[in-house]
């Protein structure tokens, strides 16, 4: 039904417009350029018969040094049209995997509203996070998040557990408040990394 | 570099450059005025002062600043490296490079003013030059991993992939055996794989084997390795050893059909257009069970066979495939088979089988042939799954009739009010279906993709109001509208364009349209940070893929649909000059000239007062408001001194700016029958009458067959033989082209030309009473899917009306359509004005922004040349139908 594969750069565009069909917090092209141009291996796209990009999973390496090596899902989304496949679920294992193999991620982090029961439900029963913190007015509403890990690491049995794809939510899937208006992750423009004279 | 100073003042220069630097503008804009006083025309000085002051938002001191330093010092490089980057910000890259060129001139060597120069050619495809300063790069400082990267990067954009790869060998000569440290793991990983790329493009596959063999222990991107890996197997026509491969990709994600249609490559089995033999068929069906039983999880595995089955295979098939979806209540399975409606006779099939699959549940409670009962939601399921094929098929009545079934055996599911809003659209009821995506949106306000569909069903009704108010309910981020403009939400600037368009306000409609038009512009300019950015982090198949992106940037739909947009809307300023801008003019002229220029001046005050009260307004908000997590102020907003885009309406030209955005159609969708049509309408109106005949020629070209090239063709000829016999040199040459190349195209014209002779019009009016609508008459389940769109419809009556100035043909032909249509507003259909569908229709249609009256303001609304696209157009399309 639904085709799940790694994004490439043309799927950005309308990853950006599932993005701002179903979920409240967006981003401008730039920051889903910085994410592609970081880390292609990632992004993960779900695509109907039709071609249409119907949801997505936008995933990143958080690269403080003082932390250990962990991955972070910035933002998840599946058309609530498209529900009852277990696209969510598809989309984050394939994240998830990626971060472990290609980064040697220890563990994966994500941000979740508090009043976002579905999400979770999936990130807590079908996809083993934990709250590991609270974050008082994460969001630019003042809605609390709920700061989660799951751990990669620890070896686990991989069994395909396919067949009864859960049925997470629909979608509305989470994620993080957009960076700064400037942006705080992507090569900031106004800052011209140089100077008049060497 | 301050040479020419004292000592102090000297370093008082380096404490300006490491103030801007380090963003301390203040601070450095003190150190630069001490200097000054003793030295008040340091050129060097006064450069640097006036880029500080750049960064300080004071542009026209930071101009006048930085040219007097040069002026003063021609001889400097800092100087000139300054008016460069003062381009630079201002996105001049073009003067930029200049002013680069200069300082170079003078400092060859400076590596600074070297990588910021090859920044910019790399921003602008200046390919050859991009190559020589990343060469000169390399060759000052070899030991930079950065400077090899960027040459092999340069080589492989200018088309020169082997001198890349030397180039990525000889680097790789420079590192140790044991290369990589653990950190830089995945940096040389996609070196790698980077230059496995590059032997692939080449061609050179079994280099590309031999280095991913020789390297695999290096390559930490497993996943790319196994596709590059199948992919030139593949290539090299290894097709045992390529299946294997895709066979195990398959087995890390079964959901991917690339993998699938990539396997049936393998097997020989795989056609473009999807045409098999009937030995091809069944070893395909052999292939698909054996993958069923190695990935029975996968729904692929069961969706593609629809495809390529045909007859009772297909039936069965199906079948097997809908029932357990059904069950289940999978809401996107209509959406799913879609596409097989394209494919002759399918749809018939399917239809046959729902019905089938709903008698027997009503009936038996359980799906024919089986005895396990069904829970009572998959008869609701299978009512949700029928009424949209009768919705695809035309057949509204007997959609609306399964989707009210549908909700009054379960009224909460959310997604029938969805769906029964959007067979009410398609039906030409456009105010009903807001209503309906209202009241879906209204049963679970949380989901903002209930929120978006009732926004695009208000802006089809034209309710552009009502559709902002309900738009910002998501926007959470301070400043509510402009937060859809700032998170470049496209679909909705376009939705909004066009109601306003239909609605008459080209000013607001082209303030949407050019909106869309700047994201695209920002978007290019999002590159600029990464052409750096890649090189250090090394993703540069991801680089150079996002540059062919940006390359092919404007070609994507949203800019071809804001651009056409615009396009139109200028062409309506032309035919029909703002009311607004010829009223004042009016008023203006009636005026003695004293008194008109104290009126200018007068307007010119209240402009600054409104410019002055909008900006005070705005900084209190900033205090006010709060500031984003990070704790940073949120950047100030520039003042829009023209949000209902009153000003773009009282353009001079209109033409010439609309011809700006069909160069950008031209050059980057010229395979869309749009651009030409749109340089048609466009070029007519200039009296531009050969680039008028080369849209027609390249229309012809797409399609022959296209009702659009026909239109084109016959207004063509119509204009020209209307023409005065030529006067001037210049028309008699035109004249001569177009004598020339007539010949070839006078057979399409004459077959098109009787419909508009005045003589012929009852012809044309009895092809299209004639014309029958297949699916309309009646439950008939064979025949094509064959169907009349409502806008179609709309555009016949209005050339019946208009062109044929047939009153009486126009009002059958409207009796007809509400017949076919008896929900459409536009035809007063008999269950248009029945009572509301819901309850909230009734409260919106008292609402002045419903859709009935835009109906009506669209009739008279349209321009002679616009109605007369429409007309023959539709005569042409009816006419196919009545052939059928």
């Amino acid at each position: 039904m639904v085709c799940i594969r790694q994004a490439t750069i043309d799927d950005l565009l309308a990853m950006q417009a599932c993005n701002l069909m179903c979920l409240p917090e967006n981003y401008q092209m730039k920051y889903y350029l910085y994410h592609m141009l970081s880390w292609p291996q990632l992004l993960f796209v779900a695509e109907d018969y039709g071609g249409r990009i119907v949801g997505y999973v936008l995933a990143k390496m958080e690269e403080d040094p003082s932390e250990p090596c962990h991955g972070h899902i910035t933002s998840l989304a599946v058309l609530r049209s498209h529900r009852k496949l277990g696209l969510a679920t598809k989309l984050m294992s394939a994240a998830q995997a990626a971060m472990d193999q290609v980064f040697g991620a220890e563990y994966v982090s994500l941000h979740v509203r508090r009043s976002n029961r579905a999400a979770f439900n999936l990130y807590t029963s079908t996809l083993g996070y934990q709250i590991h913190d609270v974050e008082a007015k994460y969001y630019a509403d003042g809605e609390d998040a709920y700061d989660m890990r799951k751990p990669l690491r620890q070896p686990q049995p991989k069994k395909h557990h396919h067949h009864h794809h859960h049925h997470g939510p629909g979608g509305c899937c989470s994620h993080d408040a957009p960076p700064a208006a400037s942006g705080s992750s992507p090569p900031s423009s106004n800052s011209p990394e140089k100077k008049a004279d060497s | 570099m301050g040479s020419s100073l004292p000592a102090k003042e000297a370093n008082l220069f380096k404490v300006i450059v490491k103030s801007y630097e380090t963003k301390q503008y203040k601070k450095g804009l003190k150190a630069a005025d001490s200097i000054l006083k003793k030295f008040p025309e340091h050129g060097e000085t006064l450069s640097m002062k006036g880029l500080t002051l750049n960064c300080m938002d004071r542009k026209s001191e930071a101009y006048e600043l930085v040219r007097r330093g040069l002026k003063n010092d021609l001889k400097s490089h800092v100087c000139w490296h300054v008016y460069g980057l003062l381009y630079r910000s201002d996105r001049e890259y073009r003067e930029a490079i200049k002013c680069y060129r200069n300082a170079l001139r003078i400092d060859p060597d400076n590596i600074e003013i070297l990588r910021d120069l090859s920044l910019l050619q790399a921003q602008m495809r200046d390919l050859s030059g991009f190559v020589e300063t990343r060469q000169q790069l390399l060759t000052l400082k070899p030991n930079h991993r950065m400077n090899w990267i960027g040459f092999a990067v340069a080589h492989h954009l200018s088309s020169n992939s082997s001198k890349a790869i030397e180039v990525l060998e000889a680097y790789e000569g420079t590192l140790e055996d044991d290369y990589p440290p653990e950190n830089e793991r995945y940096e040389h990983s996609e070196m790698l794989l980077y230059k496995i790329s590059l032997f692939e493009e080449c061609g050179m596959l079994d280099r590309a084997l031999e280095e991913m063999q020789k390297k695999e222990s290096k390559i930490v991107d497993k996943l790319s390795f196994k596709e590059q890996m199948a992919s030139i197997l593949l290539k090299l026509g290894r097709f045992e050893e390529a299946e294997k491969t895709y066979r195990s990709l398959l087995f890390m994600n079964p959901d991917n059909y690339k993998y699938f249609i990539a396997v049936q490559k393998c097997l020989g089995l795989y056609s473009e257009n999807g045409q098999y033999s009937t030995d091809d068929v069944d070893r395909l069906c052999a292939l698909y069970s054996s993958l069923k039983e190695e990935y029975g999880w996968s729904s692929a595995v069961k969706r593609i066979p629809l495809d390529f089955l045909e007859g009772e295979k297909f039936q069965e098939a199906a079948d097997n495939y809908v029932r357990p979806l059904l069950t289940k209540g999978v809401p996107s399975l209509f959406s799913d088979l879609s596409p097989l409606y394209e494919q002759p006779g399918k749809a018939n099939i399917l239809e046959e089988l729902f019905l089938k699959l709903e008698r027997s549940i009503r009936t038996s409670g359980c799906f024919p042939g089986s005895s396990h009962t069904e829970p009572p939601s998959t008869l609701l399921w299978t009512l949700f799954l029928i009424s949209q094929h009768y919705d695809r098929r035309g057949q509204y009545d007997i959609a609306l009739d399964k989707i009210d079934e549908a909700i009054s055996h379960t009224p909460t599911v959310i997604d029938l009010y969805s769906i029964k809003g959007k067979i009410l659209q398609h039906a030409g009821n456009f105010s009903a279906a807001a209503a309906l995506a209202d009241e879906a949106r209204s049963m679970d306000l949380a989901d903002r993709y209930l929120n978006s569909e009732c926004v695009m069903q208000m802006l089809q009704a034209d309710q552009v109001g009502l559709a902002e108010k309900t738009a910002v309910l998501f926007t959470k981020d301070g400043d509510q509208h402009n937060n859809l403009h700032d998170m470049q939400c496209m679909w909705y600037e376009l939705a909004s364009g066009e109601s306003y368009y239909r609605q008459g306000d080209l000013g607001r409609a082209l303030k949407n349209f050019l909106a869309v038009e700047k994201h695209y512009a920002d978007m290019t300019e999002d590159q600029f940070d990464f052409h750096s950015y890649c090189l250090r982090k090394m993703t540069l198949r991801a680089y150079v893929s996002m540059l062919k992106f940006q390359d092919r940037l404007h070609a994507h739909e949203y800019f071809h649909k804001a651009a056409a947009g615009a396009i139109r809307c200028y062409m309506k300023l032309h035919d029909s000059p703002s009311k607004s801008s010829t009223e004042e003019n009016d008023e203006m002229s009636k005026l003695p000239p004293a008194q008109r220029k104290k009126l200018r001046q007068k307007q010119k005050k209240a402009e600054a007062r409104a410019k002055r009260e909008a900006e005070e307004k705005q900084e209190d908000e900033a205090t006010s408001s709060h500031t984003s997590k990070s704790g940073k102020k949120q950047n100030a907003r520039p003042v829009d001194l023209d949000p209902h885009g009153e000003k773009l309406v009282q353009i001079e030209n209109p033409l010439a700016e609309g011809t700006k955005y069909l160069k950008l159609l031209q050059n980057n969708s010229s395979d869309s029958l749009e651009t030409h049509t749109l340089s048609f309408e466009l070029n007519m109106r200039k009296q531009k009458i050969l680039l008028a005949f080369q849209a027609v020629k390249q229309l012809i070209k797409l399609d022959e067959n296209s009702p659009d090239s026909h239109r084109c063709l016959i207004r063509f000829f119509h204009k020209i033989n209307n023409l005065p016999s030529p006067g001037t040199d210049s028309e008699k040459l035109i004249w001569n082209v177009l004598e020339a190349e007539r010949p070839d195209l006078r057979a399409a014209a004459a077959e098109m030309m009787y419909l508009l002779e005045p003589d012929k019009k009852l012809e044309a009016i009895k092809l299209i009473e004639d014309s029958v609508n297949s699916t309309a008459s009646g439950n008939s389940v064979l025949g094509p899917v064959n169907e009349w769109k409502i806008q179609d419809c709309i555009d016949v009556h209005q050339l019946l009306e208009t062109i044929f100035g047939d009153q009486d043909v126009a009002n059958s032909w409207k009796a007809r359509c509400a017949e076919y249509f008896p929900y459409s507003t536009y035809f007063e259909g008999i269950k248009s004005a029945s009572a509301a569908y819901c309850s909230v229709a009734n409260s919106l249609e008292d609402s002045s922004e419903n859709g009935i009256v835009a109906n009506a303001q669209m009739k008279s609304a349209d321009g002679e040349t616009c109605t007369l696209n429409g007309t023959v157009h539709i005569v042409d399309e009816l006419s196919n139908l009545s052939i059928r």
